[in-house]
C-alpha cells in the first residue's frame, strides 16, 4: 500500500508548551543560532508555536498555533527551485535535497507559511554538544535551506523494517519527534491513505481546517479548530 | 571482549570529519579500546529518569555508538562509546506515559555541556575567583576525609552542614543517614520555589502533607487559581496528558477550563475564560464562589467537608464572603462570582486547583485552604461506572520499609535556609565549619536579605558535588564533580502525577564521559573511610548495591514487575524503568493521616486574610511577580542553549530577560516595547527590557526567573537580570515559606531598545546594532 503522510494539529489540545520545538531540534540536528544571530532573525525552527493576542486587559485572549512545513500537495516552493532541490516525493512529502541546494532562497520566498530556514552561517556545536547529533540525519552546512521533513529518517527506518519483516506498517508504529513528545496529544501523525488511521479519522473532523487553504497549496497538515465555552460536544 | 584500560596508538583516518568542523583534519589523536559493546548504526533504548524538575518523569534514552574525545588516565584520545542521542518519555511510566516536556528533552544538553566540570578541582585563587586546578580523586578524597576526621576528633561533628537541592528516594536517605551517623544536623534541603504552603494546607484540608494529583482527564470543569499546571507547576506532563483527554479525548464531552490569575501564564492562555484577580485575593474569590454554592444549596454532595471546616464561618455559610464584599476585595464582579458558582456545580465532574503566585503571598496558606475548601465542595468526580471518585487524589507512598521512607521535610525551604545562614553569620558554637554542597544555588536564587553569600563565605571549608560552576559552587574549596544524570544510577519517588504508588529506577544509560564520580558513591566511599558509626550505617560499597537492597523487597508486593528471584526482579525493574502498583481500585484512595489533636488545636479555622506586601504602595506602586520560567525552571537550566533559544511562548523573547508591563501603564510612563527600564524594590534594583503585554494588570509587573546569572557557563553568564535578587525577605505567615510574590516595586524608563537589546522571535529583526559579524 502506498503511503501519504499527514499530520493533524488539534488546536483545542495544544497548550503552547513547546515540547515539540525542542524535540525537533534534538531529533533533526537543528542548529542553535546564538544570541546575535537570533537578533538578526536567523534562528532555525522547523516547528514554531505562533501566538496571537486579542483584546486588552482584563479580557485578553491568546491562541497558540504550531506551524511547520505543511507538506503541500501544490507546494509553491517546488516550482521556483532552479536545481530541483525542493521536490515532491511519491509519498506526499515535500523533500529538500541538501546536496542540490545552491542557496538561492527562492523557495523560502515563495512559501506562504515562512517555514523554511536558511543556514546563513556554518552551524557550530561546541564540543561535546556535537555528541548528541543524530547520525540518521545529515548535518547541513552554510548555504543550505532546510525545513521539516516529517522526520523522514523515521519514516524510512520504519518502512525498511516493515519490508524486511514482510508486513505492512501499522498505524502508530512510529511517529514524528514532535508528535511523540506532545503531552496533550495535539499532534497526531500518520498515513492519510489508511482510512483506519488515527490521522485520517481526525482529519475528517468537522473542526478541520487548513492553514491559508484559500491559497490553493493543498497542505497535508490539518488543523482542528479550538473549541469555545459553549461547545458541549466534540466530533 | 575483555575490557582493559591499556592504550593502543593508531593514526586517525577520517574520524576527525565527524568532529567539530573547526578542528584541523590531520590532528592525530590516540584511540582507546571501547568500554561499551555496541553495533554501529543500531540504536539501543535504555530506561532513564528525568531530574530536571521534581515531577520525576520516566525516560527512554536512545543510545548509539559514536566517537567521543575523552581523557583517560590523563591522556586525551578518541573512544567509541554509547552516546545519548534523543530522550523520549517512557510509555510504561504511570506519570508521563511516553510523553516529555520541553525541558525534559533538553536533558541531553546537560550531559554533553561544554561547561561541565570534567575532573576534581581544588581552589587556588581567592574564594569565588573561579581559579581552580586539577587534583586527583585520591588526593581530593584524602583531603575530604582528613577534614571530616578532624571535625570528629575536635567533637565538632555537629558543625558539618549539607546543603542540597531536594532529593527523593535513596539519595535522600543516604545523605540523611550519613549526617545522622556522623553526628551532624539534618541536611538543609533548599529550592527557591518549594511547595511547603500547599503541603501544609493539604494536610489540614485533606489529611495528606503532599502535592496533589488531579486526574484531569475525567474532569468536565476545572477552575485553577494561579496554577501553571500545563507549564511548570507540580507534574506538568501528567497534567497536560489529562488536559488533552479532558478537551477532546472523550467523544461528546469537552471539559471547560477557567483560569484565575493576575498575569496571563502559558496555562492561562488555554482557558475558555480567563479571570483577572487582584494578587493575593484568590482565596477570597474562591470563598466568594463557595458562599454562593452554600447559600443557594448548589453543592450536590452536601457542605460538610473536612476542608470546609478549616474555614471560619463555613457552617454558617461564609457570611463575610458575599459576592458584593468579595468583588470589592478581588476586583471580580459579583455577577461573575455568582455565574461561576452555578457553572461549576452544573458541570459533571469539577475540580479546583491552586498553585503558584497565590501561595507565594503572606496569606498563601489562607488562599490554599480556601481553594481546597471550594474543591471539596465541587469535586464530584465519577469513574466510568458512575461511582464517586474525586478528580483530586494523593499518590500513595510505595511500600518500602519504614526505615527506607524518607520523612517529608517539615520546614519551608526559605525558613531553613535563613536558619542556616544565621547560624553561619553568628559564628557561635554549632556554626557550620564545613559545608557539603549538592546542586543548590542559593546565592543566585535566595533573596539578598538572607545574606547567604556572606554566610557561606564564613564557612572555613566547602566541598561541592555539583557538575557545573555556578554562583554558589564557585565558592567551594574543592569540587568533586558528580556524573550527569544520564550517567548515574537514579531512583525517584514521584510525589504526584499518578495515583499508583511507584518508584522510578534507572541504571546509567551511558558510560561516564569525563573523570567524574557519582555523588552517592563518593559519600559511601567516605563513609567506609571514616569507619565507626558512619560505616555501619552505610555498609554498601556502591550506590547500586544500596538501591538493590532497598528496592528488591518490593517484589513481594505484586505490581508491575513479576519475577521469581530477587535478581530477576532487579533486572526487570531496571528494564521497566521502575516499579509501580496496580491501578487504584475505583473509589479507593490512600487513607488520610489523622491530625493529632495538638496539630488540630493549633490550626483553628482561618478567617478572611488579606495579602500584605513589602513596600508602601505610595513609593512602590506595582506588585512584582517573578514566575518560574518555562525555559529555565527556577534558573537552574539557563545554561542550556536549546532553552536560551526557545522563544517564550507568550512574548517570543529569546536569549533575554524581560519584564511584562500593561500597555496602558507603558503609555502612561512613556515606555515602549523593547525599552530599557529600571525596577526598584526595597531590596535592590535591576535593569531589564520591557515587553508590553495585555495579559497583565496595570499595577502588576512580571518577570521570568532564570536569567541574570553572574557565573553559570558560556550561554547564561552575564545575560539578562535576576528578579529574585530584588525580592524582599517576606515570609508566608503560617509556614515561613518565601512569599516571592509579595514584593512591591517602582518602575522608570532608563533607555531605548539599543541599550536593552531584547531579542524577540516574532516581529522581524531587532533594530539595535551588533558588534559581531557572522562567520
Amino acid at each position: 500500500m502506498s503511503h501519504r503522510w499527514g499530520l493533524v494539529v488539534d488546536l483545542d489540545r495544544c497548550t503552547g508548551c513547546e515540547a515539540c520545538v525542542v524535540a525537533c531540534h534534538a531529533e533533526n540536528n537543528v542548529p542553535t543560532a546564538g544570541a546575535d544571530q537570533a537578533a538578526r532573525g536567523r534562528t532555525m525552527q522547523w516547528i514554531r508555536v505562533e501566538r496571537t493576542w486579542e483584546g486588552d486587559f482584563p479580557n485578553p485572549k491568546v491562541r497558540f498555533q504550531p506551524v511547520l512545513c505543511q507538506q503541500c500537495d501544490n507546494a509553491p516552493c517546488e516550482p521556483v527551485c532552479p536545481t530541483y532541490a525542493s521536490y515532491h516525493t511519491p509519498e506526499g512529502l515535500n523533500a529538500q535535497v541538501y546536496n542540490r541546494c545552491i542557496g538561492t532562497r527562492f523557495c523560502a520566498n515563495a512559501c506562504p507559511y515562512t517555514v523554511r530556514s536558511f543556514n546563513f552561517f556554518n552551524p557550530k556545536w561546541e564540543m561535546p554538544l556535537n555528541l548528541q547529533l543524530n547520525p540518521d540525519v545529515s548535518v547541513r552546512s552554510v548555504g543550505i535551506m532546510e525545513k521539516c521533513t516529517f522526520c523522514v529518517q523515521r519514516i524510512k527506518s520504519a518502512e525498511i523494517q516493515a519490508e524486511a519483516e514482510k508486513r505492512e506498517l501499522k498505524d502508530g508504529e512510529f511517529t514524528t519527534a514532535c508528535a511523540q513528545s506532545c503531552a496533550s496529544t495535539a499532534l497526531v501523525f500518520g498515513d492519510l491513505n489508511d482510512p483506519n488511521s488515527e490521522v485520517s479519522r481526525l482529519a475528517s473532523s468537522n473542526r478541520s481546517t487548513k492553514l491559508l487553504g484559500e491559497l490553493g497549496t493543498k497542505p497535508n497538515v490539518t488543523y482542528l479548530e479550538r473549541g469555545t465555552w459553549q461547545d458541549a460536544k466534540n466530533s | 571482549m575483555e575490557r582493559r584500560n591499556f592504550i593502543k596508538i593508531s593514526a586517525l583516518t577520517g574520524v576527525a570529519a565527524t568532529l567539530d568542523a573547526c578542528r584541523a583534519p590531520d590532528k592525530q589523536l590516540i584511540r582507546f579500546i571501547p568500554e561499551d559493546n555496541l553495533i554501529p548504526g543500531i540504536a539501543t533504548w535504555k530506561p532513564g529518569v528525568c531530574t530536571l524538575c521534581s515531577a520525576g518523569c520516566g525516560l527512554l534514552v536512545r543510545v548509539m555508538q559514536g566517537d567521543a574525545e575523552v581523557v583517560r588516565n590523563g591522556q586525551r584520545g578518541l573512544m567509541k562509546m554509547g552516546l545519548a542521542k534523543k530522550l523520549e518519555g517512557s510509555p510504561q511510566n504511570p506519570v508521563n506515559a511516553g510523553k516529555l516536556c520541553a525541558r525534559g528533552q533538553a536533558g541531553l544538553q546537560v550531559l554533553y555541556h561544554p561547561d561541565r566540570i570534567t575532573h576534581p578541582i581544588k581552589r587556588t585563587g581567592a574564594r569565588g575567583s573561579g581559579e581552580f586546578q586539577e587534583i586527583s580523586w585520591d588526593d581530593a578524597l584524602k583531603e575530604v576525609v582528613s577534614h571530616l576526621t578532624a571535625l570528629e576528633s575536635s567533637k565538632a561533628a555537629n558543625s558539618l552542614a549539607f546543603l542540597s537541592m531536594p532529593l527523593s528516594g535513596q539519595r535522600h536517605k543516604l545523605i540523611e543517614s550519613f549526617l545522622k551517623a556522623y553526628g551532624a544536623p539534618p541536611a538543609v534541603w533548599y529550592e527557591p520555589f518549594d511547595e511547603a504552603v500547599l503541603r501544609q494546607a493539604n494536610l489540614l484540608s485533606f489529611g495528606h502533607a503532599a502535592l496533589p494529583t488531579f486526574e484531569l482527564g475525567r474532569a468536565d470543569y476545572i477552575i485553577s487559581f494561579g496554577a501553571d499546571f500545563l507549564g511548570t507547576w507540580n507534574s506538568p506532563v501528567a497534567q497536560s496528558i489529562g488536559y488533552g483527554e479532558m478537551r477532546r479525548g472523550r467523544p461528546g464531552r469537552r471539559g471547560k477550563f477557567v483560569q484565575v490569575e493576575s498575569r496571563m501564564s502559558q496555562t492561562g492562555a488555554n482557558a475558555d475564560e480567563w479571570i483577572a484577580c487582584k494578587p493575593g485575593t484568590e482565596g477570597i474569590l474562591a470563598l466568594g464562589i463557595a458562599h454562593v454554592i452554600l447559600s443557594e444549596k448548589l453543592a450536590p454532595q452536601g457542605a460538610e467537608t473536612r476542608a470546609g471546616s478549616q474555614i471560619a464561618g463555613w457552617s454558617a455559610g461564609l457570611p463575610e464572603f458575599t459576592p458584593e464584599a468579595v468583588e470589592k476585595q478581588t476586583g471580580v464582579s459579583a455577577a461573575v462570582i455568582t455565574r461561576l458558582a452555578h457553572e461549576i456545580t452544573q458541570s459533571g465532574s469539577s475540580a479546583a486547583i491552586v498553585g503558584g503566585a497565590p501561595l507565594a503571598q503572606t496569606n498563601g496558606h489562607f488562599n490554599a485552604l480556601a481553594v481546597n475548601a471550594l474543591e471539596s465542595l465541587v469535586d464530584t468526580g465519577r469513574d466510568q461506572n458512575g461511582n464517586l471518585r474525586p478528580i483530586l487524589g494523593f499518590t500513595p507512598e510505595p511500600p518500602l520499609s519504614a526505615a527506607e521512607e524518607p520523612a517529608a521535610p517539615a520546614q519551608a525551604s526559605f525558613a531553613r535556609l535563613n536558619s542556616f545562614a544565621q547560624s553561619a553569620l553568628r559564628g557561635q558554637a554549632g556554626a557550620p565549619q564545613m559545608l557539603m554542597l549538592n546542586e543548590a544555588n542559593p546565592i543566585f536564587s535566595a533573596p539578598p536579605a538572607t545574606r547567604i553569600g556572606e554566610a557561606i563565605a564564613r564557612i572555613p571549608y566547602i566541598v561541592s558535588f555539583g557538575g557545573f560552576i555556578d554562583e554558589t559552587s564557585v565558592q567551594a574549596d574543592l569540587i568533586l564533580p558528580d556524573h550527569a544524570p544520564l550517567e548515574s544510577w537514579l531512583d525517584s519517588i514521584p510525589e504526584s502525577g499518578s495515583l499508583r504508588s511507584m518508584v522510578s529506577l534507572a541504571p546509567p544509560a551511558v558510560s561516564p564521559l569525563h573523570n567524574t564520580r557519582p555523588m552517592p558513591d563518593v559519600l559511601l566511599g567516605l563513609a567506609q573511610q571514616l569507619g565507626g558509626d558512619v560505616a555501619k550505617a552505610l555498609p554498601w560499597t556502591s550506590f547500586e548495591a544500596m538501591l538493590k537492597a532497598a528496592l528488591v523487597p518490593l517484589r513481594s508486593h505484586g505490581g508491575s514487575v513479576t519475577a521469581k528471584t530477587d535478581d530477576d526482579f532487579w533486572q526487570s525493574m531496571q528494564t521497566q524503568g521502575g516499579w509501580w502498583s496496580a491501578p487504584a481500585a475505583a473509589g479507593s484512595k490512600s487513607a488520610p493521616a489523622t491530625l493529632s489533636s495538638a496539630t488540630a488545636a493549633k490550626h483553628a479555622p482561618v478567617a478572611l486574610t488579606a495579602p500584605e506586601f513589602a513596600g508602601a504602595a505610595g513609593d512602590f506602586p506595582f506588585c512584582f511577580q517573578p514566575y518560574v520560567s518555562q525555559s529555565f525552571g527556577d534558573g537552574s537550566l539557563a545554561h542550556l542553549p536549546w532553552m536560551q533559544e526557545l522563544p517564550d511562548v507568550l512574548t517570543t523573547a529569546m536569549w533575554s530577560s524581560w519584564v511584562e508591563i500593561n500597555p496602558k501603564t507603558g503609555e502612561r510612563l512613556g515606555i515602549q516595547q523593547g525599552d530599557l527600564v529600571e525596577i526598584t524594590s526595597q531590596a535592590g534594583s535591576l535593569r531589564v527590557p520591557a515587553v508590553l503585554s495585555p495579559g497583565i494588570a496595570p499595577d502588576l509587573l512580571a518577570m521570568p526567573v532564570g536569567q541574570g546569572h553572574e557565573n553559570f557557563g558560556r550561554f547564561a553568564t552575564g545575560r539578562g537580570a535576576n528578579p529574585l535578587s530584588i525580592l524582599a525577605p517576606v515570609a508566608e505567615r503560617e509556614t515561613g515559606a518565601l512569599a516571592w510574590a509579595a514584593t512591591r516595586v517602582k518602575l522608570t524608563r532608563v533607555g531605548g531598545p539599543e541599550q536593552a537589546k531584547l531579542v524577540l522571535f516574532a516581529g522581524g529583526m531587532s533594530g539595535f546594532p551588533h558588534e559581531e559579524e557572522p562567520r
